[in-house]
């Protein structure tokens, strides 16, 4: 009788295996493991421990022999991501290496990656809004893509349950295309941004300017302390006053003891069991030692962000799924989406020279969406539509360079004179989920671990060129009508990508036959994985998507508890 | 050895032979003869003198630290050596001589030998003639970003350096690193100053 290795599969199994640990692998793990499942976390990169991993969270400029500029050397490794413009020496260790993690741009894509515990939810720009009815119904309605498996009235308890958790400040003003979230206390308008909310509003019936809502604590709660307005969240804060896994879903999977975190720990695929018809486990690359590992797990939840959570399914091939698990539709991998991203105005307001604010504000303000929301706001160019950022605030010194003067005058006046307050707003316009927008294997440019990489194929199409037309119209009209100067419009024409919000390739859906998950994010032929980051959608709204992942991770992982009581998984 | 050909050399060799002993010696027996109390990493003396010179009259010192007191210079010299890939650095150099050449053709001697009368006419025409910056949104700049030229360029980065710094960031500007709340509309007066950060 050969003498079989029974110890280590057992040290090797979990209840759960969730993979990857940012935004919504964070809130995978806190409940599963508050369910008291025995839970293991694949992070590819490594650990981060408050109490040492953020070194420049107290740092100023100053602190930095170049006041923050980067080296030759730090753009080459960065040499995709610092298209972004946010890559700097105090949080350039929170972006993954490029030169590592190579990917192929059939087309310009901007593919953002953070390998280390928590993920981009270090870094994320923590702008948190629900999704409308007009969102999840607009698929079946004008025809594109398929229809969600879901509507808001499903989701809506699982974004209460996830606000009340994650903390969000906002105003609450009952917009039907805008829901209303479970409030902590808005943060401030300023007063240029006041007297141009209340022009616009006045100007336009039925538009709204509002304060940013963003997971920020503007209370303290659950443990964790208020906003101190420095606005330095992506090099960490000390008072764990904004949401992301480090600050906040992690500590409380932790506290279960029923948290396993692996670092270093590459996900390759998912293995497929054909006697059960079920995943047994996934397959791991040590990245420090360049091993293959295999864990074993009862549920799989795959949170490693949309276009890796994409290249597992891609990779987990079997007899039955030679085409990818999951892949029966063949949809795996196309419908990628993103937003438009900077297409907009901006323009200085006369007036107010005699008012400051003090404190730096992480939020702006928001404009929800008023096209096609309604009979009377119907489009003819286009479906769907778009939201804006933005902000006012006083130059500063930062206006001195394009001041047409010098010496001990000039250099005084910017010491003294803030300078005259400029206002601008951002569209940030839906996709429509496009067949032929999409990711495949490319096995013949392979990573330092020798697996194949991603070639992004993806482009905006007429419908997001024409958004993004009437985004710079009206963003300028509207800068115009209130009584801004200075008006200067602008399209930075930026690829997909830019967005950092990256949706679709691994959709959810009704059909087996068009789609690779179900309404509970299962996929539909292999019940015991999920997918609830961003790979899973169906279509993208034009608001910032990040609130969605938490509330349909939550309600993935307590549909996957019950089936796992139920002995259905 | 010609003082600028050997010290781009030695900067395209790589930082480590700016460390080494010749190197220094070289550096210590060209010094002698200039009037330059402190080490450049990258620039020639005589760039070295025209970015000071430059300095000194964007930012001079009043009742406020100038740019020279904070060591504007060698900042921007630093930032020169270790932030410039060799293709910047190089058109750098060419920008700089091509400056000085300016200065020389029209009142015929470098721009740190000027006069402030004559330094008040090359800036102003710069001033006037040198595009500007676009706005930016979240750190990039909108729309397409006309080339502002070596002027503006320069006086953004001294701007920039000198603002950011210590001595003025922390202890001439309105400072306050744990604000703790934001208020959105408060007198101008109460704050006094521009804001640091």
């Amino acid at each position: 009788m050969p003498n079989y290795n029974i110890k280590a599969k057992q040290d090797m199994t979990y209840d759960a295996i969730v993979v990857g640990s940012g935004i919504s692998g964070g809130w995978a793990a806190k409940e599963l493991c508050e369910a008291g499942l025995k839970t293991l976390i694949l992070e590819r990169g490594r650990l981060i421990d408050p109490a040492q991993d953020f070194p420049n969270m107290y740092k100023e400029s100053w602190d930095f022999d170049m006041h923050g500029s980067l080296t030759p050397e730090d753009r080459q490794k960065h040499y995709k991501g610092i298209r972004t413009g946010f890559i700097g020496e105090s949080s350039k260790h929170f972006y993954a290496n490029d030169e590592e993690n190579p990917y192929t741009e059939v087309k310009p894509f901007l593919w953002v990656r953070a390998h280390q515990m928590g993920g981009r939810s270090q870094l994320w720009g923590r702008q948190s809004y629900r999704w409308s009815e007009i969102d999840f119904e607009a698929n079946a309605v004008d025809g594109h893509g398929v229809d969600w498996p879901i509507r808001y009235k499903d989701l809506e308890p699982w974004y209460t349950y996830v606000e009340k958790f994650a903390g969000i400040s906002g105003e609450a003003l009952g917009l039907p295309q805008l829901p209303d979230s479970h409030f902590l206390p808005p943060m401030e308008l300023n007063c240029v941004e006041k007297d141009i909310k209340e022009r616009i509003e006045r100007e336009y019936p039925g538009r709204h300017m509002i304060i940013g809502r963003v997971a920020h604590l503007t209370e303290a709660i659950n443990g964790r302390g208020q906003c101190q307005y420095r606005n330095k969240c992506g090099d960490g804060c000390p008072y764990r006053a904004y949401f992301s896994s480090v600050n906040a879903t992690l500590p409380a999977a932790e506290a279960t003891g029923n948290l396993t975190i692996r670092p270093y720990s590459i996900a390759h695929s998912v293995m497929y069991d054909e006697a059960t018809g079920k995943a047994s486990g996934v397959r791991l690359i040590d990245a420090e030692t360049g091993e293959m590992m295999e864990y074993f797990s009862r549920v799989i939840f795959l949170n490693a962000s949309t276009l890796s959570s994409t290249r597992i399914l891609m990779n987990s091939t079997s007899n039955r799924f030679p085409n990818g698990m999951g892949n029966d539709s063949g949809e795996l991998g196309h419908n990628l989406m993103d937003h438009t991203y900077r297409i907009g105005a901006m323009g200085i307001f006369d007036g107010h020279a005699d008012k400051y604010y003090k404190g730096r504000r992480p939020n702006g303000i928001y404009i929800p969406r008023y096209w096609n929301i309604s009979e009377q706001t119907r489009s003819d160019k286009f479906v769907r539509g778009f939201g804006f950022q933005g902000g006012a605030y006083r130059k500063g010194w930062g206006r001195g360079a394009n001041v047409e003067s010098f010496g001990a005058e000039f250099k005084d006046s910017l010491i003294h004179d803030p300078g005259p307050w400029e206002f601008f707003i951002t569209g940030f316009a839906e996709c429509l989920p496009y067949h032929d927008n999409k990711v495949t294997l490319d096995t013949d440019n392979l990573d330092k671990w020798g697996q194949p990489t991603l070639a992004i194929d993806c482009d905006w199409k007429e419908n997001e060129l024409a958004l993004n037309e009437q985004i710079q119209e009206d963003a300028v009209e509207m800068l115009e009508k209130v009584g801004l100067t200075d008006i200067v419009g602008f399209d930075n024409k930026h690829e997909p990508g830019f967005g950092i919000h990256e949706m679709g390739t691994a959709r959810m859906g009704r059909d087996p036959r068009t789609s690779v998950l179900n309404g509970t994010n299962q996929i539909h032929a292999v019940p015991n994985v999920f997918v609830t980051d961003g790979a899973c959608m169906t279509s993208n709204s034009c608001v910032n998507p990040s609130l969605t992942y938490m509330a349909l991770t939550a309600r993935a992982a307590d549909h996957a508890i019950s089936e796992l009581k139920k002995q259905n998984l | 050895m010609n003082r600028r050909e050997a010290l781009k050399k030695t900067v395209f060799l790589g930082g480590t032979a700016l460390a080494s002993t010749s190197m220094l010696t070289l550096l210590q027996s060209c010094q002698q003869q200039s009037r330059l109390d402190w080490q450049p990493l990258f620039l020639s003396v005589d760039h070295a003198q025209l970015v000071s010179s430059l300095v000194d009259t964007i930012l001079p010192t009043t009742d406020t630290p100038g740019g020279l007191d904070v060591k504007l210079d060698m900042f921007i010299d630093l930032i020169y050596a270790k932030s410039l890939d060799e293709n910047a650095q190089q058109q750098q150099v060419q920008e700089l001589d091509a400056f000085n050449q300016k200065c020389t053709d029209q009142f015929g001697s470098a721009f740190h030998q000027l006069d402030a009368d004559q330094k008040k006419t090359i800036l102003m025409a710069e001033e006037s003639k040198s595009p500007k910056f676009n706005g930016g949104v979240w750190g990039t700049a909108v729309g397409e970003q006309e080339p502002v030229g070596f002027y503006r360029s320069l006086k953004s980065l001294m701007l920039w350096g000198y603002f950011t710094s210590e001595a003025i960031g922390k202890d001439v500007l309105n400072y306050d690193p744990i604000p703790g709340e934001y208020k959105g509309c408060v007198p101008l007066s109460e704050v006094g100053k521009v804001w640091s950060l």
